[in-house]
Order: structure tokens, then sequence, then C-alpha cells
């Protein structure tokens, strides 16, 4: 009897410690579910918050999650959104193509520009994720409609004065040269001698409004660009041969040493890859002394063509090499030489570059010279 | 025999500098000072060649070459655009509608301009 009692309770003292378990189980779960809960909540809290765009869609492409911004953007109700194909979705008021050929490419997307219709740019990000079962896509769209209009408009202020300015430039031009031709009665040789550095500051000033509608062609021209398949060795041809003059002045050695082999063509804005080249053969010509040598080669390497101009001009300090590319920088060295230029010249060409998906870099020793290079995919 | 040169220039300075050089070379210059002006001077004196600018009052140096191109009884005369305009898109354009040559201004000398001008006659 004693025995049955002792096993009874010894019963129920078992049964009370599951009884425990189980219900600290239960706490646990509880627990587990409310912190989940919580992290839904902030991640939604932080989604819906969100001023850019953001879309999750599943590997069928079905919209899975939108921010309430999505709505603004495509300008539709999220009924019309949510839960559908992303290339079926037709907004009656925007347009979607731009973005739809944007994300059928297969890689990831980083910040890349589409203009969605006249004034309405986005920029696209995409980031795939994969956690076994889930496999899907996170698109990012943030407006930079605003953004694109303020530079527009400092763009054409800029043109607009820049064009003003030429016209007091060319009156000044003309008379200070029709009396340096003696069109209007003889001047003395000290007369003569002052006008003729006035004249040359105007032609400075000259230079310099035409680099700086260089420079605002080049930035409101990041979507207007006629590319064309041709060989950039005709282009440096021309600008080596514009540049004769100089050259015999300055009397430096300017070699083009052709690649052995034909070059494939590569799609280029005519035009604006005239003008890289001849900036950076200017800046050859400018700082490198007299009896230099300048050599440009053009050859393949990989999927690019890789142009290199290599001077034996006064070079780039090392603590400068970092700032070359920035707008109106010049080198403290060059500086001091007086020679003129306005720091927009680099900048431009790296935007030219940059613009034709290229790369531009250089080697310089200070006193010893300088080698540029750019480099073109052609396969693009 | 003498050459007659119109102008069409509305900046007062510009006009005068180079009538007075084209003047001294013997040339017989006429001027005008906007678009309406310049097309019903290329109308009423007939002149051998044109010096055309391309921002004016009125309408446009673009519409006055393109007006004149489009009379039979003056689209013989050359135009030479002569403009601080000077983006490859005007250019294209000012050659596409008919000029014979396209100057930014700021990149002549008046006696640049004279040797283009000459180019054109002979």
């Amino acid at each position: 009897m004693e025995t049955i009692n002792q096993e009874i309770e010894k019963r129920e003292d078992e049964l009370r410690k599951i009884r425990l378990a189980f219900l600290n189980i239960l706490e646990d779960t509880q627990e587990a579910k409310n912190l989940a809960v919580e992290e839904r909540n902030k991640t939604m809290a932080v989604i819906n918050n969100f001023t850019d765009g953001l879309l999750v869609i599943d590997k069928e492409n079905k919209v899975e999650l939108m921010s309430p911004a999505i709505k603004n953007l495509f300008k539709e109700k999220e009924d019309n959104i949510l839960g559908k194909n992303i290339f079926k979705i037709n907004s009656k008021k925007i347009d979607l193509k731009p973005l739809k050929e944007i994300l059928k490419q297969k890689k990831e997307i980083f910040r890349k520009e589409a203009e969605l219709e006249n004034g309405i740019f986005w920029e696209i990000s995409t980031s795939r994720f994969d956690f076994g079962e889930k496999k899907g896509m996170l698109i990012v769209l943030h407006d930079v409609s605003r953004d694109r209009l303020v530079e527009k408009m400092k763009t054409e202020f800029v043109s607009i004065a820049a064009h003003q300015l030429r016209t007091p430039l060319s009156a000044i031009k003309w008379s200070l040269k029709m009396i340096l031709d003696g069109d209007v009665g003889n001047i003395n040789k000290d007369q003569k001698e002052l006008l003729e550095k006035t004249y040359s500051s105007n032609e400075r000033m000259i230079g310099l409004i035409n680099d700086l509608l260089n420079v605002t062609r080049i930035e409101e021209g990041r979507f207007l660009y006629k590319p064309e398949k041709m060989q950039i060795e005709g282009i440096i041809v021309n600008v080596v041969q514009e540049c004769e003059e100089i050259i015999k002045m300055k009397k430096v050695n300017v070699k083009f040493e052709k690649s052995k082999k034909m070059l494939p063509p590569v799609i280029i804005d005519e035009e604006k890859m005239s003008l890289a080249v001849q900036n950076l053969l200017d800046n050859s010509l400018k700082y490198t002394p007299e009896k230099g040598s300048i050599v440009i080669s053009l050859e393949q390497k990989k999927d690019d063509i890789v142009f290199k101009i290599k001077d034996t001009g006064v070079g780039i300090p090392v603590d400068q090499h970092e700032r070359i590319f920035i707008k109106f920088f010049r080198g403290s060295n060059v500086i001091k030489l007086e020679t003129e230029g306005s720091g927009l010249g680099l900048y431009t060409t790296k935007n030219i570059i940059e613009s034709h998906q290229g790369k531009i870099w250089f080697e310089s020793e200070e006193g010893k010279g300088t080698t540029f290079y750019f480099s073109i995919p052609y396969k693009v | 025999m003498t050459k007659k040169v119109l102008i069409i220039e509305d900046d007062k300075f510009l006009r005068e500098l180079l009538g007075k050089k084209l003047s001294s070379l013997g040339y017989n210059v006429v001027l005008a000072v906007d678009g309406e002006e310049g097309l019903e001077k290329i109308k009423s004196e007939k002149p051998n060649i044109v010096l055309l600018d391309l921002i004016l009052p009125g309408i446009n140096g673009f519409e006055v070459l393109e007006k004149s191109k489009k009379d039979p009884t003056i689209n013989e005369i050359p135009i030479i655009i002569l403009s601080n305009l000077g983006q490859s898109e005007d250019i294209e354009r000012g050659l596409k509608l008919g000029a014979k040559d396209f100057l930014v201004k700021a990149h002549f000398t008046p006696q640049e301009i004279v040797n283009k001008l000459q180019a054109v006659l002979n």
C-alpha cells in the first residue's frame, strides 16, 4: 500500500514538472511570437515611412510587398500593383516601359537612372535575395526629377550667360584687331604691345567661355548623345592635325603610334570624343616644355580600346593626384607657370569618357611627365 | 565691280565695326537690325552676299534663312551665318537650311570674316 502511494506521489510530481515545462515552452513561444510581430511592425513602419519606392517581387515577378511611395510613383492604386506581375502592371498615367526594360536585365543594378517621361527621372537599384525556398528581388526607386530640374535650370542659366557674354567679347576682339591691323590709323610700338596683350587676355576669356559651354553641354547632354560605330583612330588623326600650328610653335615632338592590327570599332559620339582627345592633347602641349615629346598610342586590351598619351611635361604633384578631375581645379605647379587654363578640361574629359562607359586614369611624376589613359569598351 | 554686302545684326557696335571694315575694303555695305528688315533688304537690295546673325529680335536668323531659300527671287543669294551660337545642332541646322558657312563671331577676326566672305563670293 505504502509503495503504491509513494508511486502515485512520484507520478504526480512528474506530471507537475511536465506541466510546468509545457507552460514554460508556451511562454517562450508567445514571447518569440511577440518578438516576431514586433520585428514585423518595425520593418513595416520602416517600409511605410520610406520616402523611396520599395518593391519586393517573388521569383514569379509578382509584387509581394510595396511601400506607399510606390502608389505616387506609379500613379496607381495599391490594388493594381500588389500581387500583380511587375511586367504586366500598366499605369494609365505613366509609361513604365523604361523601368521594365531595366528590370529585364538579369544582373543587379545600382542607381541606374531612367527617364520615365519628360521630366520624370528615377534612380533604380535592384538587389536579388535567395533564402533557400524564398527567392526574389528588392527594387528601390528614388525619384530624382527635382534634382534633374534644378540641374537643368543651372546649366541653362550658364549656357545663356555664356552665349550672352560672347557678344561683347566679340566686339572687344573685333575692335582691338582692327586697331592692331591699322584699319583706323597707325599706332606706335608701345601702344601695339599693350593692345596685343589686351587682345590675348580677351582670347583667354573667349576660351574660358567655350570651356564653360562645353561643361554645361556635357552636364545637360547626359541623355542626348549621338552614338555611332566608328574607329577612334580617325578622331585622333584629326585632332593632332588641328593642333599642328601649336605643335610647330612649341617645338614639341608629337607622335601617334597606331596599332599594328586593325582595331574593332567602338560606339562613340564623335564630337564629344574629339573634345576629350583634344583636351588631353591640349594639356600635354601646354605643360610640356620646348623640345619635349608627346606619344599617343591606341591598342586593344581584352574588351577595351585603350588610349594613351604620354608626355615629358611638368607632371602633377603627388598630393594633388586625387583632385585632378574636379571642376575648376588646377595643379599648383601649373598655376605658377602662368599658362592659361580654366580647370575644366579634365573634368569635361572624364565626363565624356564615363558617358561612353569608359574609364580614365593617369600616372604622373612631377618634373618628369604625365601619362593619361582612357579605355572604351567595344562590346556594348 | 563693287560687291554689295548685307549685314543683318542687332548689336549696333558689331554692325558698325564690320560695316567699317568692309567699307574700307571697297564693299558696298547695307545694314539691317532685325529679321524683318533683313529679309526685306535681301529682296529690295539684292546683295551679292548676306552676313546673318541668328538671335535677332522678331523673326530669328533661322527663319530669315528659311524664308529666303523658299523665295525663288532671292534663293540664289549666298548667306553666311555669323552668330554666337555654335553648338553642333545649330551649325547642322543652319547648313541644312542652305547657309554657305557658319562662323562663330567670337572665333573670327573681321579680316578672317572678310576672307570667308571672299571665298564664297569667288
